[in-house]
């Protein structure tokens, strides 16, 4: 456990000195409201004591007006206390949501095995827990001090009184917080066997479609049923806990409460202290169970937000996959050079991009080309060198890299905006968007543009996607652009236009644009300056289309069928 | 664009469901109020118990007057803390497990929902459902519900209490009554718009949150991190203030919380005040009375306070609810088919009452036979696909398997494999074996195998059970298309439907599926929308669509010589490999 309650803790610490203001005042106006509260069953004693067995209705009025005055405290301390210390939760919750989006946005990238369903549950709920801490320093200290005027009052009636109180509190409270680690345990256990019943919900709904297409829907049905039915075992495993927990820790309240109030009632008999006292101790024993209460259960809740700051650390202190890059290069022009880079299937891979010009590659192993296009991207764990206008890739600053390198990624994600905004994301309007439509043939009409994506795009079908993704990365103008089998949902006729597209965009006279595309469509591959043919991880061939398309056999297998 | 929102439930909906599953468990129901009553009734007894010390003090009793009460008093914290325990436990558990069985209906339902229907409403909707709703109710059933149920059973006892000292103190406490549902109906109304607005703001903050995680390459590819982020601290910042807002009104409701306290507890010694001076009660019972009301200020707040919670646990259980109501896709009667020929009698189709996508289409597919699909874009293609696999039902005409409408057949006796994949999450094996659960690890391996995949697949981490999917280890879009065709495989359908089941793979990608994909269609009427027209060729016919409507039918060396729309469209993918 230790081992994941540190850097909870950290957090909860964080969590606590930046929101140091509004949760201070908070916890002070909430004392002030919990010492009215405390007052409130004095002064019933007070009035019966006073004015009930005597009947005089000056002193009834007078210490109801007296009571009135204690509410109105009470309520005004209340209502600007809490105020603080809300915002204050809101504040830092919103801040942790902030910061765990910023690490999993984090441009050289998260590293966690954490699926999107739990990190989406990391962003809201845990950091929600989180930062429900604020709200339990002041309950804490509310309790307290109820319990201190309690005490200070029983003290005041009678010494003995008061001591039982002073003694017996914290044996009862230290008795009751040696569970405190099962309870946190199974509350853990139960939180996360509920976010993997939410997980597979999520999973299963989502790939409803597949799930219909070969009747699968009782098996998942059934798959839910056994996780469901498993995280009710861990409900019901945490429910038996707390509840005996909050069982026997009611049932210490009541019998200290109970002993105060009996041994108040002997010292009654026994002409010790007033009838009035006696009264005024009952109400404040009773009331003391309140705060006890509090106390009791304050184990739970700290355990419940120290589990969730903990899995919030886990994303907010999570390393980063890319190391931090400083090289900066500028200009507009850059050369791509891999060098003996193996990484997964690739072994031993050769490629040289010049500026300007355009290089067809086609991999006769899916693999590779995945390979290829993902260490462009995200350029780790690998041997040999990949450089970038002169530097190792992963040494240059990552938004400069990524300036310089796009790599258009072959699965199109979409977002909510129009369509014209998914395609023109620095906002680029006129001929320049007109052009890049164009060469992407991109046939929607103008207000055809101004339409909304719906559920990132699922609507349009996998062309129409293919092809906004297109007009998106050639009207981003990168000096060096990575595009993955851009045409494999176009039909031939498009797909040549998009060859010219490409061509007249990007490599016109004078430009000094670099592109890469990994394809086998031999109409990509003969707008090519060059080809460079990958097999079993590494180059086995090279030259243009036609060349290639004559003497090289395999070649002419994997791409003219 | 607007979407057809999923149904809701209505109060009375609602409260039907609730009332027949309280019903269905009526024991264990009862047993949990009663543990609760039983809890409330001992918290009550040390200030009833005290009260009559007052008397006996005031009346100069003897010490051993104590003994009695101090018996009342530990027996009472000793069964009220046991039954405390017993109440909440069982409380918890009662909710829990109509919990359970609530989401495991409500996810069944949602599996079972026609295609056409999702389609329209969109899954976020549905999704937000078997998520946020449940886990709305979850932590309602687990923190507010127990709270409020013993408070209000803590509420009514205290004043029956209070009623059977003197019924005038009953009625002086009950004054209370009207204004704690006085600042009630105060309050929900300025919070529930509030509350809306805050969800709204949270579920755009999710939106925002998942897309960002979803879309990261593309977000990575052209540096919007910042952009992204901006749009999430945005949203999260709205709904930051609108909570803020919303907890301004509460504080104000609080202070009216009080005011209902102080009114109610002057009500009882004043009242206390003028029968003590009337010599209807002793001071001891007025004590009683007050100590009692007291006791009840926590309790009650708490209901209070947790009452919008549980109103929102409201709202989600009618969300659940009314999922529960749709219309599934269950098969009620099958008839086992003649054989396995797959056939379209004069099939018309359109969405939503449109004008028809598909219009008298007529197809007929011999037992073991594999037919091509081919047209250009917006033919028809998938629509006909998706008749033929019994997704979609035809507005005229019908689809059949061996003379038995596609609607009526035996489970699993068509598959279909769409262009859109997923990779269940969990381990490979696992993804596999949702096409026939307890399959052995031979015929998991087996199917794998067929399709090519067995090999990357041994090679992956941990194997077979190596986790892939969300989380896990990510496959390529080739990867998960051959899995989608094992999955095929290992169940086993006599008649498939493959719609552009090799389109997304890329072309080197593309030729090792169309092999995986004729293994997997070895031996079963094959019905196969071809974007590439390799797969076209190799098929035993080939059936040309153009809006909606077929207009050539069959073998491809015979269209190809007949010199119509198949020799054209067969000619521009030629050209495609000679380099154009």
């Amino acid at each position: 456990m230790s081992r994941t309650a540190q850097p909870g803790t950290a957090i909860l610490r964080r969590a606590v000195a930046r929101n140091g203001r509004r949760l201070w005042t908070g916890t002070a106006l909430a004392g002030l409201y919990q010492f009215c509260a405390a007052l409130v069953p004095v002064l019933i004693g007070v009035i019966v004591d006073r004015a009930v067995s005597s009947g005089d209705v000056t002193a009834l009025l007078a210490w109801i007006a007296v009571l009135a005055l204690v509410y109105l405290v009470l309520t005004v301390s209340y209502r600007f206390g809490a105020r603080q210390l809300m915002r204050a939760i809101a504040e830092e919750s919103h801040r942790l949501r902030v910061e765990v989006a910023a690490k999993i946005l984090h441009p050289r990238g998260l590293r966690t095995d954490q699926r999107s369903g739990d990190l989406l549950t990391i962003s809201t709920t845990d950091a929600e827990y989180t930062s429900y801490f604020l709200d339990h320093i002041p309950r804490i200290s509310s309790a307290l001090i109820a319990a201190s005027v309690s005490a200070v009052t029983l003290l005041l009636i009678s010494l003995p009184l008061g001591l039982i109180v002073l003694i017996a509190t914290p044996i009862v409270l230290a008795t009751l917080n040696l569970t405190a680690p099962l309870i946190a345990r199974r509350v853990a256990d139960q939180q996360s066997q509920a976010g993997k019943a939410t997980s597979l919900a999520t999973d299963l709904v989502t790939g409803l479609r597949p799930l219909r297409g070969i009747e699968a829907q009782d098996a998942a049905a059934e798959r839910y049923r056994v996780v469901s039915r498993r995280s009710l075992a861990a409900t019901l495993r945490a429910a038996r806990t707390q509840n005996a927990y909050q069982g026997a820790s009611s049932m210490l309240s009541m019998l200290l409460a109970g002993g105060i109030a009996i041994t108040a009632g002997w010292f009654a008999l026994t002409g010790r202290i007033t009838i009035g006292e006696f009264i005024t101790v009952i109400g404040s024993a009773q009331f003391l169970i309140e705060p006890f209460g509090v106390l009791a259960v304050v184990p739970s809740w700290v355990a419940a937000a120290r589990a969730s700051a903990g899995r919030v650390a886990s994303v907010v202190q999570a390393g980063l996959v890319l190391p931090e890059g400083d090289k900066t290069l500028s200009g507009t022009q850059a050369a791509l050079r891999l060098e003996g880079v193996a990484h997964g299937p690739l072994a031993g891979l050769d490629l040289h991009v010049r500026p300007g010009e355009l290089v067809g590659v086609v991999a006769h192993r899916p693999a590779d080309a995945e390979a290829l296009v993902r260490l462009l991207a995200v350029p780790e764990a690998y041997e040999g060198t990949i450089t970038l206008g002169g530097e190792r890739l992963e040494t240059v600053e990552r938004d400069e890299a990524r300036r310089l390198l796009h790599v258009e990624p072959h699965q199109t994600d979409l977002f909510t905006g129009t369509l014209a905004a998914n395609i023109a994301l620095r906002g680029e309007d006129g001929d320049p968007l007109t052009e890049a439509l164009h060469a992407a043939a991109v046939d929607f009409h103008e207000d055809g543009l101004d339409a909304e994506i719906t559920e990132r795009g699922t609507n349009l079908s996998g062309g129409q996607r293919q092809r906004l993704a297109l007009a998106r990365a050639l009207l981003a103008r990168p000096p060096l652009l990575v595009l993955h089998h851009p045409t494999t949902a176009v039909d031939a006729v498009t797909e040549q236009s998009i060859a010219d597209g490409i061509r007249a965009m990007r490599h016109g006279p004078g430009s000094g644009y670099g592109t890469v595309v990994i394809t086998s469509s031999p109409a990509l591959l003969a707008a090519a300056d060059r080809v460079v043919v990958i097999g079993d991880g590494a180059v086995t061939a090279e030259g243009r289309h036609a060349e290639l398309s004559v003497h090289d056999e395999t070649y002419r297998q994997a791409v003219l069928r | 664009m607007t979407s057809t929102i999923l149904p809701v439930a209505t109060p009375r909906e609602s409260r039907a469901w609730l009332g027949a599953e309280l019903w269905g468990r009526r024991a264990e129901t009862a047993l949990a109020l009663l543990a609760g009553v039983l809890a409330a009734a001992a918290s009550i007894a040390p200030a009833y118990a005290l009260g009559l010390l007052v008397d006996r003090i005031r009346a100069g009793g003897d010490a051993g007057a104590v003994v009695p009460v101090a018996v009342v008093i530990v027996a009472a914290a000793v069964v009220g803390g046991v039954a405390t325990g017993v109440a909440g436990f069982l409380l918890g558990r009662l909710g829990s497990r109509m919990l359970a069985d609530l989401r495991e209906d409500t996810v069944a339902t949602a599996l079972r929902l026609p295609a056409t229907t999702l389609d329209r409403s969109g899954r976020g909707d549905l999704l937000s459902r078997v998520s946020a709703d449940i886990a709305a109710i979850d932590r309602a059933v687990k923190e507010v519900l127990p709270g409020m149920i013993s408070a209000l059973l803590l509420g009514v006892l205290s004043l029956i209490a209070m009623a059977g000292i003197d019924w005038r103190l009953g009625l002086a406490g009950a004054v209370a009554v009207p204004f704690y549902v006085l600042g009630l109906r105060w309050y929900l109304p300025r919070a529930a718009p509030s509350y809306a607005a805050e969800r709204v703001a949270i579920a755009e903050r999710s939106q925002l949150f998942v897309e960002g995680m979803q879309g990261l390459p593309t977000v990575h590819a052209y540096r919007l991190e910042d952009r992204h982020l901006a749009g999430i601290e945005g949203a999260s910042g709205r709904a930051r203030d609108i909570s803020v807002g919303v907890f301004v009104f509460y504080t104000r409701f609080v202070g009216r919380i009080n005011r209902a306290e102080l009114i109610g507890l002057g009500a009882v010694l004043v009242a206390g005040f003028l029968l003590v001076r009337g010599s209807f009660v002793t001071v001891g019972e007025v004590s009683a009375a007050a100590l009692l009301f007291h006791r009840l200020f926590g309790p009650i707040t708490l209901l209070m306070a947790t009452f919008d919670r549980a109103q929102d646990a409201g709202a989600s259980l009618a969300r659940l609810v009314g999922v529960l109501g749709m219309p599934t896709e269950r098969r009620t009667v099958t008839e086992p088919p003649a054989g396995w020929d797959l056939a379209l009698d004069d099939v018309t189709f359109g969405y939503d009452g449109a004008s028809p996508v598909l219009s008298g289409v007529c197809l007929r597919i011999a037992a073991g036979e594999r037919v091509a699909l081919v047209g250009s874009t917006g033919a028809g293609k998938t629509t006909a696909a998706s008749l033929a696999a019994g997704i979609l039902r035809p507005d005229e005409g019908q689809a059949t398997v061996g003379g038995v409408p596609v609607g009526r057949l035996p489970a699993q006796t068509i598959a279909i494999v769409s262009q859109e994949t997923h990779v269940f999450a969990g381990p490979l094996a696992e993804d596999l074996r949702l096409a026939r659960p307890g399959a052995s690890d031979d015929e998991v391996a087996a199917a794998l195998d067929r399709v090519g995949a067995l090999a990357w697949a041994r090679d992956l981490p941990d194997g077979l059970d190596t986790v892939v999917g969300d989380g896990g280890h990510q496959l390529t879009a080739a990867q998960a298309q051959q899995l989608a065709l094992a999955r095929v495989v290992l169940q086993d359908p006599p008649v498939v439907v493959l719609d552009e089941a090799t389109a997304e793979a890329g072309s080197e990608g593309a030729r090792d599926l169309e092999q995986a994909a004729a293994a997997a269609l070895e031996g079963r009427t094959a019905l196969l929308v071809a974007h590439r027209l390799t797969q076209a060729a190799s098929a035993d016919r080939v059936v040309v669509m153009e809006h909606g409507k077929i207009v050539e039918d069959g073998p491809h060396a015979e269209l190809v010589a007949a010199g119509g729309r198949y020799a054209q469209l067969w000619a521009a993918w030629s050209a495609r490999a000679t380099g154009a």
